[in-house]
């Protein structure tokens, strides 16, 4: 099983790799050159003009890469204004004379964070073949993580406590179950987890948690990249009881998690147990929406007609034999037909 | 229509929605053509499913003599469609400000249908490495970019357009420019040839928006850009033509809010013709949660629904699983406020006045479970000031109708004239007055009927009088002091004629905007007494 990956590329990026090159997670693929902050270069003074006049002698315009040396102004008589560093030209400022330029740093790497083999190259993007399996989540945080999966918690529905992240996270990819704490996703940051994988979390919690990261981006903290993944929903939602027994097989797998793209790649994995709507009777079901979110079960049978639920909506609906002894009428619409996983 | 239909006696109305698809059957019956079956569906349940479901209801319900053939028939019958875009239009936008030419940038795209990306601006935050990057790294069908205005050439505005210019890639998406019209052509010269498009300012002095010329630029770009999908099937398209027609036919002015899984419209039309759209790309209830405080503006309008902890998690699980349904009743309550925060979003930039009929489309009015949940949600959403019809398009056929073309459109709107909305009632909104005092006085004439002792309703309160469906009432409004009901008026009192309808006549003196109390448990109580109230009549008419 494989799945493409598409790593985008900034304007101005140098690809340093071919088609058919095998690369790992961390390697570099492109070089791109970052700006910083603008500075300003006075260009009527040294041209010997008024600003207004000096404007008319421009050479590039606005929006420009000049390269160290490059001519930004000249008057066609000898004086001309070169840049000193390579820059990127933003502005010229009509009431100083002033060019405001923003000279570019060194090289900054463009990572892939995926193994595999680049299939395409264009200007947009380097497009890599992944030998694994690829699931989307609901929602998550964060950039692109790579390392191996670690199951952080013993049961589906379990909740995924601070107290149980230790060293052993760290580089890691934790499958926690039903929820992290706000104090468990920072103490797995804290401990140099790579991310999380979960069933749901607290939209509160997720928030205030990554309002903390933010600030301490902005106070210089040191920092690594961390993701979080949600793949069912919102709030305290179990994995699937199939898709848990997947993640405990492929144990130690490594894997590439894109946090604020919900994705995660898993290497030299099965598919992941699939999923469809509209089940049918003796489907494996798995619910959405409270107070059945994340339940796992056996559809019984699809009721006739419409149904009311307690909330008043009538709908057609089905009688669902959860795992936990629960025996509930729920919308049909709430419910996806699950694959059964019998272990790698 | 007529010819299309008679035939197979039956035609088969259908809006595939981006979450949810309906679809209608409409067949002859003893002479007139009636809505017969209905059904409802997400729209990944796949068309088989939803032929199934309608064939069923047709064999349970329907005359007996064509028992086995409603299959056959259905598969014959003719299909009027219309369906959510495939895909929405992508547009970054660099601006000066992030409030001020941003937001108006933002407003202006978001209405004319575009799904809005990045916003990067001067004054949010970022470094100007970060901005460049987040640029380079965003995929879009176009670029905006704004700031300054048209008396001054300011360079904070060309500097937006000089980062736009290094950070995207030449023969990449479109660029336009509606800021300050002075350095039109210098921004346009930045870009290769025929990148760059310079319209009117949206924002071309500190008091004014005019996102007029912007909006319809980016209208017509979005139409070329999604050339694909047949727009005169599309559901953004097909319901303002539906909503026009009808108020041509009706000689009512009409508005109609439809409130969809990602997006939502605004129509504002008149008897003469005249329609004003607005289509908000994110403005349905998905995009309710990215609204920065929506879950706290949610548990302050639903009264019991939880913390805003758990309203948020409701709004994200809307969000992440929209073909999904609220199955507790605190779920729907959450539900029903974001619809009124989405609703009330729709209409933030501009305020439709008096109107005559006021209409609810999409599933979360539409399919209400009670109709007054229907009216709560259009009256505090949308506050239609004055005496206003309200109704519901409960089998959501206005869109797939207005897929039809001009005569066919209006001989559709007459066939189902009885069929084509379930009425909730009448409203009648006021504005202004004094907390606790008299809001409005209300006579309810009925023909037939002993005319009954005026109604007072103060200001803060809301009523409700039974006037079922079919029936009529005259009413007789005189309002309280300082009290206005939209139009300026000679006469101590207004007359106006009410219709009736599932909720019935409501009496609404919580003013525009509802005020409501500071106090947690006060606010509640008031809440619930609202909604009991406007549930009352429904109870027991």
């Amino acid at each position: 099983m494989s799945a493409i990956h598409r790593v985008r590329l900034p304007t101005g990026a140098r690809v340093i790799v071919e088609i058919g090159h095998e690369v790992e997670p961390a390697e570099v693929l492109a070089n791109r050159r970052v700006a910083g902050e603008g500075t300003i270069l006075p260009i009527s003074t040294r041209l010997r003009r008024s600003p207004a006049a000096a404007a008319e002698h421009l050479v590039a315009r606005p929006g420009a890469l000049l390269e160290a040396g490059e001519p930004i102004a000249s008057d066609g008589r000898g004086r001309e204004v070169v840049v000193p560093e390579a820059c990127l030209f933003l502005g010229y400022d009509l009431d100083d004379g002033s060019a405001l330029i923003a000279p570019l740093g060194t090289a900054e790497p463009v990572i892939g964070h995926v193994r595999g083999r680049v299939t395409g190259i264009s200007a947009e993007a380097i497009e890599i073949e992944v030998p694994g399996a690829v699931m989307s989540g609901v929602g998550g945080i964060g950039g692109a993580v790579h390392g191996e999966l670690m199951l952080a918690v013993s049961a589906p529905a379990d909740e995924l406590r601070a107290t149980a992240i230790d060293v052993n996270a760290a580089g890691r990819i934790l499958v926690g179950g039903s929820r992290a704490s706000g104090e468990a996703m920072t103490r797995a940051r804290a401990i140099g987890a790579a991310g999380i994988v979960l069933g749901g979390v607290l939209d509160k919690e997720l928030r205030d948690f990554e309002t903390a990261q933010a600030r301490r981006r902005e106070v210089g903290a040191p920092h690594g990249d961390f993701a979080v993944l949600m793949l069912e929903g919102f709030g305290k939602v179990a994995l699937d009881g199939a898709l848990f027994g997947w993640f405990a097989a492929h144990d130690g797998h490594m894997a590439s998690l894109f946090g604020a793209d919900a994705r995660l790649y898993v290497y030299e994995a099965e598919p992941p147990p699939a999923r469809r709507v509209l089940p049918r009777p003796g489907d494996r079901v798995l619910a959405h929406r409270r107070p059945f979110a994340g339940g796992s079960g056996r559809l019984e049978r699809i009721l006739d007609g419409l149904r009311a639920t307690p909330s008043g909506v009538a709908t057609r609906a089905a009688l669902v034999r959860f795992d936990d002894g629960r025996s509930a009428i729920v919308p049909l619409a709430n419910l996806e037909a699950t694959e059964s996983f019998d272990g790698a | 229509m007529t010819s299309s239909v008679t035939g197979a006696e039956l035609a088969l109305l259908v809006d595939v929605g981006s979450a949810w698809s309906k679809a209608g059957v409409i067949g002859r019956s003893r002479g007139a053509w009636r809505l017969v079956a209905h059904a409802a569906q997400p729209t990944a349940w796949g068309a088989r499913e939803l032929h199934r479901a309608l064939v069923d209801q047709l064999e349970a319900s329907g005359d007996r003599r064509l028992s086995g053939r409603f299959d056959d028939l259905l598969r014959g019958a003719n299909r009027i469609e219309c369906h959510s875009p495939q895909r929405q239009g992508r547009l970054a936008i660099v601006a000066v400000s992030r409030e001020l030419s941003g937001g108006a940038a933002r407003r202006a795209a978001e209405s004319a249908g575009w799904q809005t990306g990045p916003l990067v601006s001067l004054d949010d935050g970022r470094s100007l490495a970060e901005r460049l990057r987040v640029l380079q790294l965003a995929e879009v069908d176009a670029w905006l970019a704004v700031g300054g205005f048209d008396e001054g050439a300011s360079p904070r505005a060309l500097e937006c357009a000089a980062i736009l210019a290094a950070a995207r890639r030449p023969g990449s998406a479109p660029v336009i420019w509606a800021g300050s019209a002075r350095l039109a052509e210098e921004v346009v010269g930045l870009f290769e040839e025929g990148a760059a498009t310079s319209v009117p300012n949206a924002r071309p002095d500190a008091r004014r928006d005019e996102a007029g010329p912007l909006r319809a630029h980016l209208e017509e770009l979005l139409r070329s850009l999604l050339v694909d999908d047949e727009t005169s099937h599309l559901a953004p398209v097909t319901l303002p033509r539906a909503v026009g027609a009808l108020a041509t036919e009706s000689a009512l002015g009409i508005l109609a809010v439809d409130i969809g899984a990602r997006s939502a419209v605004r129509v504002l039309a008149t008897p003469a013709g005249q329609t004003t759209v607005r289509v908000s790309a994110s403005g349905g209830l998905s995009g309710v949660v990215l609204v920065p405080g929506a879950a706290g503006r949610v548990v302050r309008l639903a009264g019991e629904v939880g913390d805003e902890g758990t309203v948020a998690d409701v709004l994200q699980t809307q969000r992440a699983h929209p073909a999904t349904l609220p199955y507790l009743a605190e779920e729907l309550a959450a539900i029903q406020a974001a619809t009124r925060v989405a609703i009330a979003a729709l209409l933030e930039d501009a305020s439709p006045g008096p109107v005559d009929l006021l209409v609810g489309c999409g599933r979360s009015l539409a399919a209400a479970p009670r109709p007054a949940e229907a009216m709560r949600m259009l009256l505090d959403g949308a506050r239609p000031i004055g005496v206003t019809q309200v109704a519901v398009d409960a089998a959501g056929v206005l869109g797939p109708l207005g897929s039809l073309e001009g005569d066919e459109l209006r001989e559709g709107l007459r066939l189902l004239a009885d069929d084509l909305l379930v009425p909730l009632g009448t409203a009648v909104v006021t504005r202004g007055g004094e907390p606790g005092q008299l809001a409005m006085r209300v006579t309810v004439h009925r023909a037939g009927w002993p005319t009954p002792a005026p109604i007072a309703v103060r200001v803060g309160q809301v009523q409700v009088v039974a006037l079922p469906r079919g029936s009529e009432a005259e009413l007789s409004i005189e309002p309280g002091p300082g009290v206005s009901l939209g139009a300026s008026r000679r006469s101590p009192r207004v007359r106006a004629m009410a219709s009736g309808g599932a909720v019935g006549l409501v009496l609404d003196g919580r003013g525009i905007p509802i005020a409501t109390p500071r106090r947690g448990d006060d606010r509640r109580a008031m809440q619930a007494a609202w909604a009991d109230a406007i549930a009352r009549e429904e109870r027991t008419g």
